[in-house]
């Protein structure tokens, strides 16, 4: 029984009307995503366009509405960061269909690793239990298991453009036109809702609290520096004491479930890294997979006893070493769906809306457009002596147009089933 | 279905009606007015604010807005439960806090490597766990010896009113689970509420801490007993392996671990006080 070609095909629409495939074909299909996935490095390269997303956690359904929000696959280039698995009822749909898809198409899904691909940590939180409800054994578990080992830890994305073409929809009834940034404007941050209305949009340089903030960086055009001041939205870090990125040569974006970690300075040593093992309780791996920012300097111990946090002036030293301009990571629950921290300099995507059928929360997905002039990505050479010695005054490489889809569960009746009322019980 | 709510400025709905979720239910019954409501979880605004008047980072699903309360307004007496007075009770020094089970590990090869990162963020009980009893106001609770009539409650009359309702739950990074929630039930002569903190933090320890509210209404008397449960994972995993059960659906379930004939995770304190409302 070979899974190729029309059996493949089969294989997915099987999955997306959300029924599981006999044990011999999920066999097949892990043995050939190892087989792929085994050639990719630790890092994998990705060109923009490109839609980054963040945890899943089972919930099928809601990867359907992403998948309509956002396009589906082949035509939308897609980056998972991780955290397909666990918590959600359907983890091994959702996974299956990801990995056939994987296979079908490897140059326009990209999956990488989360904490939650592992072993210890599915027999806990639900995955285990799942496979073997639905065929009675821990086969299927076991050959999932084996890819995760395989996945990559994280990617490297290039080419995306520094400025977002404005989409063509419908203003949201809730926004202010006067909050628009002019026409004219570079565009770095758009929000749009799961309708494709403009719920929010932020061009580069501008101030949002103009009177207030000084700029350290002068304007990029005279046009930005006429734009009213706005109240940036919450999420996107506009609020802050940031100005968007400020205006200079464009720079890549990395992608990790997690985030830093302190053995880790060049992109280059996470190449070095054995992947190919089960999420080990410390060392880099599991800090690239397990670590949070926080507001703190440098780095801290988290007060659970174990695992790293990051400060900002980590995020802003790395991104620096790196030709950075902004890290991209999941892992942590996000109210609005994503969350820009640092001066944008690092994001928070969470794609599960409703997490755990019950928070009520709303995702995002993060929409990196293509560098149409070339000019976005260029490489220095690593080892610039002048950067290590002067952190504070390096030079920010502009980040690129962030396009923030945001939308929210998918509706009961997709769900093919009732919604669940609580049951009256005589508790004691 | 397009979604027919009014998106805020910043890409959150304004009322995330997301399925399972719904505005106040309310029951009133002789005088007593039940009331739960459940809402989304906090946005980062509120949280912010949040953090700030707690002193510690709230758990990851913070409903900040559901309440269950129970008022009599012909005394002026009310209890509420909700998140806030819950979590203000929560250790906020880090005197009490508890370490992962790999922490040892994790430390000594840290200590090896980055002998300079050795501040702990923010020492706070992570745990989230709080002996909260309710937000009380009227006329106060005293000490009793008289305990919850069980059999009554154990009768099968008409269940009025039920629900159900989450204040705050969070994963402790993957290494278990602490949720604090309520559950109420009102039958024709008498109602009860079960807050109920559960903790298992995996490898190490389970804490299952209960606060009951019993009301018989003809008399206006209100029983409140609180018991916390404390034990071991390992004393708990021990006693459940080489059996017939399935060790991670008992170690998921509060009622399981604390049955009566079975009491996996024993109790370490209990209290009981009594108001009659007139």
């Amino acid at each position: 029984m070979s899974i190729g070609g029309s059996d493949l095909d089969k294989a997915i629409a099987q999955l997306r009307a959300c029924r599981p495939i006999p044990e011999n074909q999920v066999r097949e299909l892990c043995y050939k995503a190892r087989e792929l996935l085994i050639e990719e490095g630790n890092v994998v390269g990705v060109n923009a366009p490109v839609t980054i997303c963040g945890d899943i956690h089972g919930q099928f359904h809601d990867l359907m509405e992403l998948f309509r929000v956002g396009g589906d696959v082949p035509d939308t280039n897609y980056l998972f960061m991780g955290d397909f698995v666990d918590r959600g009822f359907y983890s091994l749909e959702s996974f299956l269909l990801l990995l056939c898809l994987k296979v079908r198409y490897p140059d326009r899904l990209t999956l990488i690793r989360g904490n939650h691909e592992s072993r210890q940590i599915t027999t806990v939180y639900g995955f285990y239990d799942e496979c073997l409800r639905k065929y009675g054994s821990a086969n299927v578990w076991r050959y999932c298991c084996d890819v995760f080992d395989y996945l990559a830890l994280g990617a490297l994305v290039t080419g995306a453009s520094t400025s977002l073409t404005p989409t063509d929809g419908p203003l949201s009834d809730t926004l202010n036109a006067d909050t628009l940034p002019d026409p004219d404007a570079e565009l770095e941050i758009e929000t749009l809702s799961s309708t494709g209305e403009i719920m929010y949009r932020y061009a580069r340089n501008s101030s949002p609290q103009a009177s207030s903030q000084p700029t350290s960086n002068p304007p990029s055009s005279p046009n930005a520096s006429t734009t009213p001041s706005r109240v940036g939205a919450a999420g996107t870090g506009a609020t802050s004491s940031a100005n968007g990125s400020t205006h200079n040569e464009g720079g890549a974006v990395l992608c990790v479930h997690g985030g830093l970690s302190p053995l880790i300075d060049k992109i280059d040593k996470i190449r070095l890294l054995d992947r190919k093992q089960e999420v080990p309780h410390e060392g880099a791996m599991c800090d690239l997979l397990w670590s949070d920012p926080d507001e703190i300097d440098g780095w801290g111990l988290s007060p659970r006893g174990a695992g790293f946090l990051f400060g900002a002036d980590i995020v802003k030293h790395f991104n620096h070493q790196n030709d950075l301009s902004l890290i991209a990571r999941a892992h942590q629950l996000v109210m609005e769906g994503f969350k820009e921290m640092f001066d944008n300099t690092i994001v928070t995507v969470w794609s599960a809306p409703n997490y755990c059928y019950r928070c009520g929360n709303v995702a995002a997905i993060l929409e990196l457009d293509e560098d149409g002039s070339n000019e976005g990505y260029v490489r220095r050479s690593n080892g610039d002596a002048g950067r290590l010695k002067a952190p504070l005054v390096q030079k920010r490489l502009e980040g690129p147009g962030r396009r923030y889809r945001v939308f929210e569960a998918a509706p009961q009746d997709s769900r093919g089933m009732p919604a669940k009322k609580p049951v009256a019980d005589y508790f004691l | 279905m397009a979604s027919p709510n009014l998106p805020t400025f910043n890409g959150s709905s304004v009322d995330a009606h997301a399925p399972g979720h719904s505005t106040d239910e309310s029951i009133t019954r002789d005088g007593f007015k039940v009331t739960v409501r459940k809402l989304p979880i906090l946005k980062a605004g509120p949280i912010e604010d949040m953090t700030k008047k707690l002193g510690i980072a709230p758990p990851e699903m913070i409903f900040g807005d559901n309440l269950a309360r129970i008022e009599h307004p012909q005394s002026g007496w009310s209890i509420e439960f909700n998140a806030f007075d819950a979590l203000d009770r929560v250790d906020k020094t880090g005197e009490s806090m508890l370490k992962v089970s790999y922490s040892k590990e994790w430390q000594e090869n840290r200590q090896k490597q980055f002998e300079e990162i050795k501040e702990v963020v923010k020492p706070f009980d992570w745990s989230y766990s709080t002996d909260y009893k309710g937000t009380i106001s009227g006329p106060q609770f005293q000490p009793t010896d008289k305990p919850i009539p069980i059999d009554l409650l154990m009768r099968q009359d008409p269940i009025l009113f039920f629900s159900e309702v989450m204040l705050y739950e969070d994963e402790l990074a993957d290494n278990g689970i602490a949720m604090l929630s309520c559950k109420i039930r009102v039958m024709p002569q008498r109602m009860l509420l079960l807050s109920r903190f559960f903790m298992r933090l995996d490898g190490v320890l389970f804490r299952i801490r209960d606060t009951r509210v019993y009301i018989e209404f003809s008399t206006g008397e209100v029983i409140r007993e609180y018991t916390a449960h404390e034990e071991k994972y390992d004393v708990v995993r021990a006693a459940l392996v080489g059996g017939t059960d399935d060790v991670l659906a008992i170690m998921r379930d509060p009622n399981q671990l604390i049955k009566k004939d079975r009491a996996l995770v024993p109790i370490v304190e209990r209290s009981l006080d009594r108001v009659v409302l007139k």
